[in-house]
């Protein structure tokens, strides 16, 4: 039910996949920048988190404190949740972009 | 001549330059040419005394001879309104007057000129105080003003002013009347005294510079009630996030941003503090530009969208080197259709697929990917994204709004709307919308290109779920129909409670209340207006749920208990709020719509102004860079910036206006003690 899908945490898995070709025709090797889903998910969850909940704590005492901390702590949630979508969005896409082949071959040829 | 016994006489005058002519002609013919008219036009045009214009004049001489003539002339210069002017007789007396008169214009243009410059000694004199004398006037019109709206006691003696002020400031209002008394040396202080009232008191913000725009923007739609939740200070972050998704782009964003910085820094300087209707709104929402320059920088980097073109800060995630059939081993290349040059060289546009291994590998860390850029399907993938983005900020946005008014509730103590308007009204947006959110994301993370031939759409399944199609295409996943069901069973059972529960709890108060205790309903009856009897009262009373009970059955005897009333208002409030779900679920789908369309307006700024500009290889392409970037600029900024940024605020209020109904509730019996001062002025004796 869940599908043969190969969940995005294991970089290391993926480089495996890639470099299954036999030695013998001669393929360049590509640069191993595959993205991981589990860092970014951790980085970005850390720094938000420091916004929104340890950053209160440092909010100097005065007439402004609970303003300050509503904005704090509402901009943590806002930010944090539009980054997910956007991340949990391209996590495991259904179709791929279609491209012109002149941007193909650019891509191939600068990009890779 | 003088045997006729006919004199030759003489009229001279003025006449305009207009009628002279027919001025001519009529003497001509009344007079059958016994008359000789010399006329000469006056040099500079004079001011007519009548008619106060500037026009020109003409001097004439008639002289005619005969009495009856002379008569004739008269009647005729007295029609055509000339001025006529005595004309002496011999030459000595001609100079003589025409020396006087020369004598005169002098003397006349010397007071004209000495009056001219008394004048303007006496302006410029007033002008040096006339600043502090505009601000001595508008004090005093201030103080007539405040003084106006005070009555008179029944001495007729001194003034009473009826006044709201905020408990926390008694103590600083005292001081104030007293300085105020001592420094006007009055013989009589003014003085305080505090009433009890039933009345509700207005509501009052405290708002500094910073806040005061974001409570303006929520005050235009309503202002909520005595000690509400203040919607406005979430508003100061929700706002400039809500219009920062529907505007989202890096440099858009930050060109606002740099505006609002120098507005805001600049703040002090008195010219923008007292500018014209335009610049002066901007001035007054600088803090609110600010932010949304900030929060639009945040989403143009996650929509990667910088004047329309992409960041590449991470490198792709999709490898187009995969798809070709030299990356994988034989076997593999049998199963799929794979690229060579041949292949792409014949066909215009190709598809990355992500099921072939290699392809995609992995989600771009931060935003959009910025192939899509490049994609020519970017809009079917960038429009799926936004509209289910869309769809989960403003579930989350509404269900944020339902909580605030718990909190609300629990503010006034009325426990009993928790349980009966809140919590249905939770559940009934959590059951439905809340499983929608819950349907897109198990889609996102369940199902990916290897299973995408079956992957249902999340609309068909959304509306199968009302619908109970008897074909059922396999679902999102195994016993959703029964989850769906207990779902719809929870919403079918929260309606009802939503519609009837706190008419008819508060119903049962009042019919219960006069079952019970008749001493003690009768002991509140006369009790209740102060409240520590009322307090006394409850700690008879050991039942949980005292303080509502005491609160229903204060409202509920103070005044006549209107059953038809609550049960329509409640009856009301409900609908709005079931249908007020659906339809503004999909009314936050207008946070897509914009970001589509300004997108998409700026693509093709883009692409017709800057793309050919650039495409321009010659030596004069320099050259022609030049106006094509400046009117770039100049479109980006009235339309993109200003045009679209004003739609996309208007939009964010819009929203905003349903967040607000949701989260403020109106509350019909509301009692609340408060204090009213009254002052009494000084030394105002009225004779």
């Amino acid at each position: 039910m869940l599908g043969a899908r190969c969940p995005g945490g294991t970089s290391a898995h993926r480089s495996i996949c890639n470099s299954d070709s036999p030695p013998g025709l001669g393929i360049p090797r590509r640069a191993m920048t595959a993205h991981s889903f589990a860092l970014p998910v951790i980085i970005f969850t850390t720094f938000w988190g420091l916004i929104g909940i340890a950053g209160p704590w440092f909010v100097p005492k005065g007439p402004n404190r609970g303003v300050i901390i509503t904005m704090l702590v509402a901009t943590a949630v806002c930010c944090y949740l539009f980054w997910l979508i956007a991340i949990l969005a391209q996590l495991n896409p259904l179709f791929g972009p279609q491209l012109k082949n002149e941007t193909i071959w650019y891509v191939h040829f600068l990009w890779e | 001549m003088q045997r006729l016994g006919a004199k030759l006489g003489f009229v001279s005058g003025l006449i305009n330059q207009g009628k002279a002519e027919a001025f001519g002609k009529t003497l001509w013919r009344a007079c059958k040419g016994h008359s000789i008219v010399t006329h000469a036009e006056l040099e500079g045009p004079l001011e007519d005394p009548e008619t106060g214009e500037v026009v020109k004049w003409y001097v004439f001489l008639i002289s005619f001879w005969g009495e009856q003539i002379g008569h004739k002339v008269k009647k005729i210069c007295d029609c055509y309104h000339c001025h006529v002017y005595p004309y002496p007789n011999t030459a000595e007396e001609r100079r003589e007057i025409q020396e006087g008169l020369n004598t005169r214009i002098q003397d006349l243009y010397t007071v004209l000129h000495k009056t001219e410059d008394y004048l303007r000694q006496v302006l410029c004199k007033a002008a040096e105080s006339v600043y502090s004398r505009v601000i001595q006037v508008k004090k005093m019109k201030a103080i007539y003003h405040m003084l106006n709206m005070c009555s008179f006691d029944v001495t007729n003696k001194c003034l009473i002013a009826e006044v709201w002020c905020p408990e926390a400031d008694l103590h600083e209002l005292r001081l104030a009347l007293e300085e105020g008394s001592r420094e006007s040396g009055a013989t009589i202080p003014s003085f305080m005294n505090t009433i009890p009232t039933k009345e509700t008191p207005p509501t009052l913000v405290r708002t500094n510079k910073f806040t005061e725009g974001f409570q303006n923007i929520v005050d235009a739609y309503g202002v909520g009630s005595y000690r509400e939740v203040n919607p406005a200070l979430f508003t100061i972050i929700t706002f400039p996030f809500l219009f920062a998704v529907m505007f989202g782009d890096l440099g858009h964003g930050f060109v606002m941003f740099l505006f609002a910085l120098l507005l805001v820094l600049n703040e002090d300087h008195p010219r923008l503090s007292q500018s014209q209707e335009i610049m002066w709104m901007f001035f007054n929402g600088r803090y609110i530009l600010l932010l949304m320059g900030l929060f639009s920088v945040y989403t143009g980097l996650i929509y990667n969208d910088c004047f329309s073109k992409s960041v590449n800060l991470f490198g792709s995630g999709w490898n187009v080197s995969a798809m070709y059939s030299s990356s994988h081993s034989p076997a593999e290349q049998r199963k799929m259709t794979l690229w060579n040059d041949s292949v792409i060289r014949h066909h215009r546009v190709l598809q990355l697929d992500p099921s072939v291994p290699g392809v995609f590998r992995g989600p771009y860390p931060l935003g959009i990917d910025p192939i899509w850029n490049l994609a020519t399907n970017r809009l079917t993938f960038l429009n799926s994204f936004k509209m289910k983005m869309s769809v989960i900020l403003g579930i989350i946005h509404m269900t944020f709004g339902v909580i605030l008014g718990i909190f609300n509730h629990l503010h006034f103590r009325k426990k009993f709307n928790i349980y009966l308007v809140s919590i249905p009204e939770l559940l009934f947006m959590l059951c439905i919308f809340g499983y929608l959110i819950f349907m897109i994301v198990y889609k996102w993370l369940v199902y990916s290109a290897e299973t995408s031939r079956v992957a249902p759409s999340i609309l068909i399944e959304f509306i199968n779920m009302f619908l109970f199609p008897a074909s059922d295409t396999g679902g999102l996943y195994p016993g959703q129909e029964h989850v769906q069901r207990l779902l719809l069973v929870i919403t079918a059972l929260s309606v009802p409670v939503l519609f009837l529960g706190k008419p008819l709890f508060l119903w049962w108060l009042h019919h219960g209340r006069s079952c019970f205790g008749v001493s003690r309903s009768g002991y509140t009856l006369v009790r209740k207006e102060s409240e520590e009897e009322v307090s006394l009262l409850g700690s008879h009373d050991i039942e949980e749920g005292n303080n509502q009970v005491e609160d229903g059955c204060r409202e509920v005897t103070c005044e006549e208990f209107n059953f038809g009333e609550i049960l329509m208002t409640q009856v009301i409030h409900s609908i709005e709020y079931c249908l007020g779900c659906v339809s503004n679920t999909a009314s936050y789908l207008r946070l897509w719509a914009l970001s589509l369309a300004h997108a998409q307006l700026s693509d093709v700024l883009w692409a017709m102004l800057m793309r050919v500009g650039l495409r321009v290889d010659a030596a004069y392409g320099v050259l022609l860079l030049l106006p094509v970037t400046a009117l770039f600029a100049v479109l980006t900024v009235f339309i993109l910036l200003i045009m679209e940024g004003l739609s996309a605020f208007l939009h964010a209020i819009r929203l905003h206006c349903v967040y607000q109904i949701t989260c403020l509730c109106i509350q019909l019996l509301r009692r609340e003690r408060f204090l009213i001062l009254t002052c009494m002025s000084i030394g105002w004796e009225v004779t």
